[in-house]
């Protein structure tokens, strides 16, 4: 009853994945094409599987997309390598016996053409079926095996056109990989110890599939003074990182020549026209810091921004605080960006924190976006933290939005240990 | 593949009054933009001016903003009147995050753009 090599064949019924697929006009067609040759009411493109036939197209034959594999029919039909015909199931032992016989549409006349791969074997049938019986032409059975052949002919660019699909996914994915393990290379591995200071730092994926520019870095200056930086490169994948590896590299030169925060950003800026200008600008949004340590353990801090959000402190009185560099301007791709410079100091117990827009255009389950109004008003629920237990806090605001969060985030927290934490440390 | 574009529709048109609109809705993101980039290419950057209908955008990501700064620059090249209408409040509160509210002129909808271009 099964063909000689099923399992080859079945091998070849999965190669072309072809079924449970949805309905598809082109098989639509070859089965209503088929009825019209033979002037039967019914007709299908079946595809038989291990234990049943299943119908990539039906005409005529409502309501029915598969049926079990049972002899007299299809099952029998690819068994041949010629057209299949029962001019009257009455006549035929194994075909009475089929369901589709017995029951429900009552077939009296089969004909089928098995559809057969380049290397032999027969994933199924182009068959028209009628109620009552009959006697096919030769050149109606020359039709069905055109028709068979147009459906492997089909099925052949629908495999074509998968592997095409895939090979290109793999591609991407393999891109994106690569671009992935790039951008983590553009964050310092770990960040270093500034005296009096408590720095973390975090970088918060959204997607596996579209790698971010963020960027990050904190690093000694030649007087004594400590430099930071974050910011957000535009664009996705791999041209971000090439963005995000130059602007990070001009950002620490920059800031030897001169570490005031404004030219730095203007260096920058001067940098990007010229490496991007003509074909495809590029721009990026950044804060850049000075922090100057005092004597009594505080720390002044010399803040610029251009077109990023402003960084936010979280007082020891558990006060959250916008130093505002609100009206700086994005770098790279306008004629005089203005840069926006201004200072606060971080007491003993203050926190500051620097994030890319990844965090603020994140959506709430209400459909809005968090802002800063809404990541200020979770700042204050938390009250004064550490650098560490600042950057916790946010890590847990990320994971809880979820799926609202749809761009990478980068996260830097600063913060100076109160008296008592210094007591602390002591004791250890 | 090409099923991320739909998520952004860009329409250009003339108006009977001169200036040219193209109008902007859905997701104008690094999938979408270079739709937006190639209608902005195709535009007549003239005197009658250019207003870019962003009513009906919900969501602009940097690539996006590339393509805003872009028909800036064409039309500080050209000597064009460009404006941004009906640019909704979240879309507002980006823009002045990188300080793009400095580098627009902004109107609440297509009709004041258009009225404004006139005089």
């Amino acid at each position: 009853m099964r063909p000689p090599d099923e399992d080859a064949r079945l091998a070849a019924v999965r190669r072309y994945q072809i079924l449970d697929t949805p309905p598809d006009g082109a098989f639509d067609r070859i089965a209503a094409l088929a009825a019209r040759i033979f002037e039967a009411p019914m007709a299908t493109v079946a595809i038989v599987d291990a234990d049943r036939v299943w119908f990539k197209a039906t005409h005529g034959l409502t309501g029915m997309d598969q049926v079990g594999r049972d002899p007299g029919l299809c099952a029998s039909a690819i068994l041949r390598g010629e057209p299949y015909v029962v001019t009257d199931t009455v006549t035929d032992a194994r075909a009475l016996a089929n369901p589709l016989v017995q029951g429900h549409p009552g077939v009296r006349f089969y004909a089928a053409a098995p559809i057969t791969t380049s290397d032999g074997q027969r994933l199924g049938t182009v068959n028209v079926l009628d109620t009552r019986p009959r006697r096919p032409t030769d050149a109606q059975l020359d039709a069905l095996q055109d028709l068979a052949a147009l459906v492997m002919d089909e099925l052949e660019l629908r495999l074509s056109a998968i592997r095409t699909v895939t090979a290109e996914r793999d591609r991407r994915a393999e891109a994106e990989r690569l671009a992935r393990t790039l951008q983590r290379t553009l964050l310092p591995p770990a960040l270093p110890t500034v005296p009096g200071l408590q720095a973390a730092a975090a970088y918060h994926t959204a997607s596996a599939q579209e790698v971010g520019g963020d960027f990050y870095d904190l690093f000694p200056l030649n007087d004594g003074r400590w430099a930071f930086f974050l910011g957000d490169v535009c664009g996705k994948g791999a041209d971000a990182a090439a963005l995000t590896s130059l602007t990070r590299y001009t950002l620490r030169a920059a800031a030897i020549y001169d570490p005031d925060p404004c030219a730095a950003l203007a260096n920058l800026d001067t940098v990007l026209k010229g490496e991007y200008q003509g074909g495809s600008p590029r721009y990026c949004t950044a804060v850049f810091g000075a922090l100057e340590p005092l004597a009594d353990g505080s720390f002044d801090i010399t803040l610029a921004g251009g077109g990023h959000p402003s960084a936010l402190a979280l007082r020891a009185d558990g006060s959250v605080q916008p130093i505002s560099t609100t009206g700086g301007q994005l770098i790279g791709m306008l004629p005089e960006p203005r840069f926006v410079q201004t200072t606060t100091r971080l007491l003993p117990g203050d926190g500051l924190l620097l994030y890319t827009d990844g965090l603020t255009e994140a959506r709430t389950p209400d459909g809005a976006m968090l802002g800063e109004e809404g990541l200020m008003r979770h700042l204050a629920t938390v009250g004064a933290l550490t650098a560490d237990d600042l950057l916790g806090s946010v890590e847990a605001l990320l994971s809880r939005l979820g799926d609202g969060v749809s761009d990478d985030t980068a996260l830097l927290a600063l913060s100076v240990p109160s008296p008592s934490e210094n007591r602390n440390q002591e004791n250890r | 593949m090409t099923a991320p574009e739909r998520l952004l529709t860009v329409t250009p048109r003339h108006t009977a009054s001169g200036p040219f609109v193209i109008e902007v809705a859905g997701e104008l993101d690094h999938h979408t933009a270079r739709v937006l980039t190639s209608a902005v290419e195709e535009a007549p950057f003239d005197r009658d001016g250019v207003v870019l209908d962003l009513s009906g955008l919900t969501y602009c990501d940097s690539t996006g903003i590339t393509v805003l700064i872009t028909a800036y620059h064409r039309a500080q090249a050209a000597g064009t009147p460009l404006s941004l209408a009906g640019v909704r409040p979240d879309q507002m509160r980006v823009f002045s995050v990188v300080g793009l509210d400095q580098v627009f002129t902004f109107h609440p909808s297509v009709d004041a753009a258009v009225s404004s271009l006139q005089r």
